[in-house]
């Protein structure tokens, strides 16, 4: 059954990370710019000589900063607009390199360095976006929370002519078939997976050969 | 003397400006990253005032704010918060923080909460030194 809180929730807890990003953005061009008026004051008062090099610098942070910024709310809103529909097309490559982007501060959170592969196949399905990417969200979260190592983790997109699947793989090699196994399957995370792959024509397994998740698409 | 500053907080170049504003105003200031850095610096130096973000990678703020309060109890942290919830400062209130401000921070408040810190830090350190003193006094019977 679907648990009407997942999508908000999820919603929410992205959001929540995003514009905490932003924040920091913010405060990083207020101080840059409050610097630069320190240094106008200083120059007045005859007491500063290399002001162009400390200017640049400071307008070199300010520039930086309003990138990042720029791109943390563009991935912020493509990430609220795919709550739009219940269904509609999605490019999973380009959907899930976003949630990674402005989801990660919550992984950075907890240690971990998550990354997709370059995939020259840009595979498109019609799903319910949000959903999809809360299943995303929760097979990395599964590994982040049940394991200890905090090795990166890495997705990866694979198709054939009739199968495609996306893989969680969690880069640690000393994890055994048995530890990983017991641990993804006993894991509150692996329930909620199973449900919400049920809920849109998707399947999850646990990898046999390496720590992975892999879904599938029916 | 200058007023010793130690500054926490995962995002480099936010601190890293803030520091060179509070040196102009006359502050010496250590910065470190994490909330582990943290720790370790606070246990090395005696600092008038610790500022420290919440939100950080792998040891937050309050875990970070826990250790340097059983190392050095006595001296004032300050928490700098990014979210609009002040759940997790009053949480840190609680372990003893001397008060939060939110992230931008208004400079002129920032050098205000400071100046407040470091003048009740001088305070227990005088308070301290005096019964030190005493204690010395009546043990030798002077």
């Amino acid at each position: 059954m679907e648990n009407p809180n997942d999508k908000p929730a999820f919603l929410g807890r992205i959001t929540a990370s995003v514009t905490h990003d932003i924040q920091n953005v913010l405060a990083i061009i207020k101080e840059t710019s409050g610097l630069m008026e320190d240094f106008f004051l200083m120059q007045k008062s005859g007491g500063l000589e290399d002001i162009e090099e400390r200017l640049d610098k400071c307008i070199k942070t300010i520039k930086k900063q309003a990138y990042r910024g720029v791109n943390l709310t563009s991935g912020l809103n493509g990430f609220a607009h795919t709550a739009d529909s219940s269904q509609a097309a999605i490019n999973i490559f380009e959907t899930l390199k976003r949630m990674i982007y402005i989801a990660e501060r919550l992984f950075k959170q907890k240690g971990v360095d998550v990354s997709i592969l370059e995939c020259e196949n840009h595979c498109s399905i019609i799903t319910d976006p949000v959903f999809f990417q809360l299943i995303a969200f929760s097979c990395i979260e599964c590994f982040i929370d049940n394991f200890e190592t905090k090795a990166p983790i890495t997705l990866e997109i694979q198709s054939s002519d009739n199968r495609m699947a996306i893989k969680f793989l969690y880069n640690d090699n000393m994890l055994t078939y048995e530890d990983y196994n017991q641990k993804i399957a006993q894991s509150p995370q692996w329930k909620k997976i199973i449900n919400l792959c049920e809920q849109i024509r998707m399947t999850a397994e646990i990898a046999a050969e390496y720590p992975a998740i892999l879904i599938f698409f029916k | 003397m200058k007023t010793k500053v130690l500054l926490v907080d995962d995002e480099e170049e936010f601190i890293e400006t803030l520091a060179q504003r509070l040196e102009l105003r006359d502050l010496s200031v250590t910065t470190v990253y994490s909330g582990e850095s943290a720790i370790a610096m606070a246990e090395k130096i005696d600092f008038d005032v610790i500022i420290l973000d919440i939100m950080m990678p792998e040891i937050t703020g309050i875990d970070a704010l826990k250790e340097i309060k059983k190392i050095k109890p006595l001296t004032p942290v300050l928490l700098l918060t990014g979210e609009a919830t002040v759940e997790n400062a009053i949480q840190g209130m609680k372990l003893g923080a001397f008060d939060f401000l939110m992230k931008p921070t208004d400079t002129e408040l920032l050098i205000e909460k400071i100046a407040q810190a470091n003048t009740l830090k001088q305070q227990h350190d005088d308070r301290i030194r005096q019964a030190e003193i005493e204690n010395i006094l009546k043990t030798r019977g002077w």
